[in-house]
């Protein structure tokens, strides 16, 4: 079977819109949480996002949107866009030039791309209310392209003039996680010589604050105490939004350009909760028989694994989870890699998490280091036996297991080998 | 997406012009709407709410349109080129179509079937699209494509003596095809041994096409239309040959119209070779005369019977200089 390879990355995110400056939040553990101006009013209770910088994109009109210096996108590929599918613009560009791919490396029957997002909330709202207000006759051409999940792969696709698979997931928090997995199958099958894998999300108010319904966002006030994932006074996780693009490579496509990859993306396995539409089984099941299933799949050891890169969004109910989770597959057998949870920097990417967190991790296997869990003042008991990382280590670790989950008790776990 | 233009059920409806008095709280909304669009847009678009004077929509209209088109691309607006196509050289696709139309509903104050835009393809069509909404006229027909069998049952003219194999014909023009097969009986005559279209006939196909567009292109008026039988030619001027046309040659002529008032109808007509010029006539006129609607050609609808024989063979052939 073809082995794939992460090749190509591109990060609009909370901690940086570029590899080096999210490789050095990482690194220092700066967190991208500030207090969000929508939230505060007295009726919202959660107040900090993880907010996307140097981009304007709160306006329901894309040619109000403004975005940092270098990005040259015209009004014709803009106007189909949610702001996520702007992040993610961004995003794929510099993933493009990161991996050195030309024109023609990009538009051929032999390049796909899979990309995940929750669709645009903001702009599902402000067209269907046009709608309902002034008749479909006064309604933007573009107004479903623009808002429907979806949204992302219909235009990185045709903005890019993809001609191989294109497709998108839909998994909630575990989206593109699965997007990047199956990314894997079509290059591992043969089928695809190179995918791109994009996740978003806009991370704005309309994006965010349905989960505050759930009683699931942290309440913190403190931009530097919201997010803390494994910490016994966890309360809930911080939204965040962004655009983050993975270029995945066969090894024939690898030697035949002469780039040097990451790491190698190894497997992956997936299983399902079988339990609660949005609550994890409190002992992890799911997690752990996809960690089980990804470990089988590449023919890794769990002993060779050394980072493991959490889904951990800080609720309280999750973290244990997987907590427990990770404890059956590593601790039961002896076997201590350390763990972090990035979210305590970021924030919950939602549909963009798994192909965020996965960008980190190939990011870390280059940089050297492992990035330590933030915001951790006391260690949740519940997590005890498990090496979590407090601080970062300046070793980049050799295998990396990326955990995630989403709604429906849908899991996955992706594993990342040095090349 | 194929099916993001759909058909609206109703038809084509007169408009009505907004008569309410144009209140502060219009200027604002106006403001905004064409906030993207230039100062002159948006003062054309507050004198033509204000006045209802059409005189004013054709800046509206194509300050929206400009809005819409790529900013590399816009300078060609400039030149008031009204056979600027919408597609080929502004790059408007149909969803920037719609985007463009609904702007220019909210602004102007009307409404557009959807099926209203299919025939759209150049500027001027837009420009005379609107204008007649605005001024309650009938719609101008669309570009209509004209196979050689529809051509043959229309024109007076026939075979072996009619040379158009395709044409097509909007309110403001038309253009054709001919290909020089070198079965053509004169080809054995002119020349000993060497065949070449002769000018005189390549200014009898622009004739031709000429006499098609105001058969199935000029504006028709209540109860009568121009007569078949009525159009001959009178004179041109200002004809040149630039190339010589041999057999395989494929022609493509267009003709536009320069003046039309009754007799009299003026275009003018060139031919060109893939893109070579090979004949210019800066005026051909022909005459022609309105006929009851009732005794007309029918109109044409594709199930149109030819002409029976008899009476095309009693109708005398254009007649043009031969000798040119």
């Amino acid at each position: 079977m073809p082995r794939v390879f992460i090749t190509g990355l591109g990060f609009v995110t909370s901690i940086g819109n570029d590899a080096a400056s999210v490789a050095g939040s990482l690194r220092e553990l700066r967190h991208g949480f500030e207090t969000y101006p929508p939230f505060q009013k007295p009726d919202i209770a959660c107040k900090v996002v993880g907010t996307i910088k140097g981009f304007f994109t709160d306006s329901v009109d894309p040619e109000d949107w403004t975005w940092p210096a270098g990005y040259e996108i015209k009004r014709e590929t803009i106007r189909s866009m949610a702001p996520h599918g702007l992040y993610a613009h961004c995003a794929l560009l510099q993933a493009v030039a990161d991996a050195r791919l030309g024109e023609a490396d990009i538009s051929n029957r032999d390049t796909g791309l899979f990309a995940a997002s929750g669709g645009s909330p903001m702009l599902t709202y402000y067209h269907h209310d046009r709608m309902l207000k002034l008749g479909p006759a006064r309604c933007s051409p573009l107004g479903i392209v623009a808002s429907i999940v979806g949204t992302l792969n219909f235009n990185l696709v045709a903005a890019f003039r993809i001609q191989g698979a294109s497709c998108g997931f839909s998994s909630a928090c575990a989206s593109s996680a699965h997007a990047m997995a199956y990314a894997y199958e079509e290059i591992s099958l043969g089928r695809q010589k190179r995918m791109f894998v994009a996740g978003g999300e806009d991370g704005n108010r309309d994006a965010i604050l349905p989960f505050a319904g759930m009683r699931t966002l942290s309440l913190q006030t403190d931009p530097a105490l919201a997010s803390r994932p494994f910490d016994v006074a966890r309360d809930g996780f911080v939204g965040t939004g962004g655009g983050v693009v993975v270029v995945l490579e066969s090894e024939e496509e690898v030697s035949r350009r002469g780039v040097t990859p990451y790491c190698e993306l190894a497997g992956w396995g997936q299983a399902s909760d079988g339990y609660n539409v949005a609550i994890s089984h409190p002992d992890g099941t799911g997690s752990r028989i996809a960690m089980e299933n990804a470990l089988a799949r590449s023919g890794i050891s769990a002993a060779e694994v050394d980072y493991v890169n959490a889904h951990a969004t800080s609720t309280l109910i999750g973290d244990i989870s997987e907590a427990r989770a990770l404890r059956s597959v590593f601790g039961e057998m002896g076997i201590r890699p350390a763990v972090s949870s990035t979210k305590a920097l970021t924030g919950h990417g939602l549909s963009l998490a798994g192909a965020m967190e996965t960008g980190f991790c190939a990011l870390i296997m280059r940089e050297g280091f492992t990035p330590g869990s933030a915001h951790i003042t006391q260690l949740d008991p519940a997590c005890e036996g498990l090496n979590i990382l407090r601080a970062t280590v300046p070793q980049a670790p050799r295998v990396v297991m990326k955990n995630s989950s989403g709604f429906g008790g849908a899991n996955v776990a992706l594993l990342m080998r040095r090349a | 997406m194929s099916d993001n233009v759909q058909s609206n059920p109703g038809g084509n409806k007169a408009l009505t012009i907004a008569t309410k008095p144009f209140a502060p709280d219009d200027e604002a909304a106006l403001r905004e709407s064409l906030k993207r669009c230039s100062p002159s847009t948006f003062e054309a678009a507050v004198q033509f709410r204000k006045t209802g004077n059409a005189d004013h929509m054709p800046a509206v209209v194509i300050g929206v349109i400009e809005r819409f088109v790529e900013p590399d691309l816009r300078s060609k607006l400039k030149d008031g080129d009204d056979d600027l196509r919408l597609i080929e050289d502004l790059g408007i696709d149909s969803l920037t179509m719609m985007e463009i139309v609904i702007l220019v509903e909210d602004v102007l104050q009307l409404s557009i079937n959807n099926d209203e835009l299919r025939n759209l393809r150049t500027v001027g069509d837009v420009k005379t699209f609107i204008d007649c909404k605005i001024r309650g006229l009938p719609l101008p027909r669309p570009t209509k494509f004209l196979p050689i069998e529809h051509i043959g049952a229309v024109m007076p003219v026939q075979p072996p003596f009619l040379f158009l194999n395709e044409a097509s014909v909007s309110s403001t023009g038309a253009n054709g095809k001919y290909k020089i097969t070198g079965q053509e009986f004169f080809l054995q005559g002119h020349f000993k041994d060497n065949p070449v279209m002769p000018a005189s006939i390549m200014l009898e196909a622009l004739g031709q096409l000429a006499v098609l567009f105001l058969l199935e292109g000029a504006p028709t008026e209540p109860g009568r239309a121009i007569g078949a039988n009525t159009i001959f030619f009178t004179g041109c001027e200002g004809v040149r040959a630039h190339r010589m046309c041999k057999p395989g040659d494929i022609l493509t002529l267009s003709i536009k119209p320069k003046r039309m008032k009754m007799p009299l109808a003026t275009f003018e007509g060139a031919i060109r070779v893939g893109q070579e010029k090979a004949v210019i006539a800066e005026d051909i006129t022909l005459t022609f005369a309105y006929v009851e609607t009732a005794i007309a050609p029918a109109a044409i609808n594709g199930t149109s019977q030819p002409a029976p024989e008899g009476e095309s063979a009693a109708n005398p052939p254009l007649r043009v200089a031969i000798n040119a």
